[in-house]
C-alpha cells in the first residue's frame, strides 16, 4: 500500500461533474505531477485534497490514516477537518501571502496560532510548555526555512517589496513551516514572468531532492519530466493517463495526450 | 468682549451635547455596523433579508424623522419615554450602525476569496482568519469612506435640536430670539475646528496604514 491512496474521487458543481471517479497513490518522497488543459479538473483535485472543496464521495488516505470519507465526512468536527487538512499543504497560484505582515511573520502567524491553541488544550507544544519557548522554535524554524528558500535576508521586508518569485518562495516556506505530509502546488509558476519561473522551480526541486512528497499541477511539461516520478494527465474530469515520465511524455498512446503534448511543445 | 465670551462658554456647552452624541454615537455604532454587516453577509437567508430590509428602511427615511419616532414612539404606544438625550442616542447609533455596516460589507467583500483560502489550508480557524488576516486589510480599505462618514456625523449632531436636545444651535438659537444673530453663524467655527481635527486624525490613521500595499 502506498503513502497516499485516493479513491473513486467525485466531485460535482451543480450538474457539472468536475471529477468522475479519480483513483491514483503515490509513495512516500515522491513527486506526481499532474497535467492536462485548463478545465480538465486538476485544480478542482487539488482543492479537494486540502479540504478546500469537499469531495462528493470517495476517500482520501494518508499512511494508515484515512483523512476524508465521503460516507462519514458530516459527521467530522470543524476541529476534526482542520486537524486532516493540515497533513496537505497548498501553494497558490496567485502567492496569497498576508500583505500586511512581513516575511518572516507570514510564516510564523499559523504556527504561532497552532501553539497557542495546543498549550491550551495539552500544556504542550513540541516538547516546550510556554508560549515563549514555542516562539522561539517557531522563529527558528521560519528563519531556517527562509534559508533554505533564499531569502533568510528579505525576512523583515513587507510581501509587495518582493518579485513574484520571491513571493512564490515565501509562499512555498509558509506552507512547509507546518509540516505537511503531501506538500500540494497549483500552477506555481503560471502567474510569474518567464525569466523568474526558473527559481521557484529550483526550490521545488531542491525539496524533491530532500524526500518531501509532493504533488505539482502544472503546465512546465519539461520540468513535470525532470522532476517527477509519476505523471498524471487529466482530461474532462478523468484520468486518461498515468505513469512514468517516460510513459506519459515520452511514449503516450492516449490520443488526447499526444494532441495535448504536442500543442504545449509547439507553443 | 465680554459678550463674546458669554456666547462662547454658552456655546461651548451646546457644543458639549454635540460632542457627547458624537463619541457615543461612534462607539457604539462601530462595534453594532460590524454585526450587521455580518448580518447582511449571513448565508441564512431569513437572517439576511431581515437585516437589509432595516438597513434600507433605516437608510432610507431621514435621520430626523427617526429621532421624531425614537422620542415619540415608545411613549405614545407602550407609555414609556426616554429622556431627550438617550432618545436621541438612540437614534444616532441605530442610524450610523446602518451606514458603517454598508461600508464595512463593502471592505469585508473587497477582500480576495484567496486570502481567506490561504489561512484555511494554514489550518487557520474562521475566527482567527478574520481578526488576524481580514480585518486589518478591511480597516486599510474602509479609512476614507469611514472618515467621510464620522465628519458627516459631526455636523449631523446638530439634528438632534428637532427633539429639543440643547446642543450649540439650539442654544444659538435662543440668542437669535434675543436679537442677537452672529452666535447663530459662530456655531459654524466649531463644527469645522472639530472637523479639521477629525481630518489630520484620519490622514495620521492612513499614513499609519501604509506600512504596505495590497
Amino acid at each position: 500500500m502506498s503513502y497516499l491512496n485516493v479513491e473513486n474521487l467525485k466531485k460535482s458543481f451543480g450538474r457539472n461533474e468536475v471529477l468522475k471517479n479519480i483513483s491514483f497513490s503515490l509513495d512516500k518522497g515522491e513527486v506526481l505531477s499532474i497535467i492536462g488543459s485548463s478545465g480538465s479538473g486538476k485544480t478542482t483535485l487539488l482543492r479537494c485534497l486540502n479540504f478546500l472543496e469537499r469531495a462528493d464521495s470517495g476517500k482520501i488516505t494518508v499512511g494508515d490514516k484515512v483523512v476524508f470519507d465521503g460516507a462519514d465526512e458530516k459527521n467530522k468536527s470543524e476541529a476534526e477537518i482542520r486537524k486532516n487538512r493540515l497533513r496537505f499543504g497548498l501553494v497558490f497560484q496567485s502567492f496569497n501571502l498576508f500583505p500586511q505582515y512581513k516575511v518572516i511573520n507570514n510564516i510564523t502567524l499559523a504556527p504561532t496560532l497552532a501553539a497557542k491553541e495546543q498549550l491550551k488544550t495539552n500544556g504542550e507544544y513540541m516538547g516546550v510548555k510556554s508560549l515563549k519557548e514555542a516562539q522561539q522554535l517557531i522563529n527558528q524554524n521560519a528563519e531556517m526555512l527562509l534559508e533554505k528558500v533564499n531569502l533568510l535576508e528579505k525576512k523583515d521586508e513587507y510581501p509587495c517589496n518582493l518579485s513574484g518569485g520571491q513571493k512564490q518562495r515565501v509562499a512555498i516556506a509558509r506552507a512547509l513551516a507546518l509540516n505537511p505530509d503531501v506538500l500540494c502546488f497549483d500552477e506555481p509558476t503560471s502567474a510569474l514572468d518567464p525569466e523568474l519561473t526558473g527559481e521557484v522551480l529550483n526550490v521545488i526541486r531542491e525539496l524533491k531532492d530532500a524526500d518531501s512528497t509532493m504533488i505539482v499541477v502544472t503546465h512546465e511539461i519539461d520540468f513535470a519530466k525532470n522532476v517527477s516520478d509519476k505523471i498524471i494527465f487529466m482530461d474532462e474530469g478523468v484520468i486518461a493517463e498515468q505513469g512514468s515520465p517516460e510513459k506519459v511524455i515520452d511514449n503516450p498512446s492516449n490520443e488526447r495526450v499526444k494532441a495535448f503534448l504536442s500543442k504545449v511543445k509547439n507553443s | 468682549m465680554e459678550q463674546f465670551f458669554n456666547v462662547t462658554g454658552n456655546l461651548l456647552e451646546g457644543f458639549g451635547q454635540n460632542c457627547i452624541i458624537f463619541a457615543v454615537t461612534l462607539v457604539a455604532a462601530i462595534p453594532l455596523g460590524l454585526i450587521v454587516s455580518f448580518g447582511s453577509r449571513s448565508k441564512c437567508l431569513p437572517i439576511k433579508s431581515i437585516t437589509r430590509t432595516i438597513v434600507w428602511i433605516i437608510r432610507g427615511t431621514p435621520l430626523m424623522l427617526q429621532l421624531f419616532v425614537v422620542f415619540y414612539i415608545p411613549s405614545l404606544v407602550w407609555g414609556i419615554s426616554f429622556d431627550r438625550m438617550t432618545a436621541a442616542l438612540i437614534a444616532f447609533v441605530i442610524n450610523y450602525a446602518a451606514y458603517f455596516s454598508e461600508i464595512f460589507r463593502g471592505g469585508i467583500e473587497a477582500i480576495p476569496k484567496e486570502q481567506y483560502e490561504a489561512g484555511q489550508v494554514l489550518g487557520m480557524k474562521k475566527s482567527q482568519i478574520f481578526f488576524k488576516i481580514v480585518l486589518l486589510q478591511v480597516v486599510k480599505r474602509i479609512t476614507a469612506p469611514m472618515s467621510n462618514e464620522i465628519i458627516t456625523l459631526v455636523k449631523d449632531t446638530s439634528l438632534a435640536r428637532v427633539i429639543m436636545v440643547p446642543e450649540i444651535l439650539k442654544g444659538a438659537e435662543r440668542f437669535t430670539m434675543q436679537g442677537l444673530i452672529w452666535p447663530l453663524f459662530y456655531t459654524g467655527v466649531f463644527f469645522l475646528l472639530f472637523s479639521g481635527l477629525l481630518s489630520i486624525l484620519f490622514k495620521f490613521i492612513e499614513k499609519k496604514l501604509s506600512y504596505y500595499e495590497g
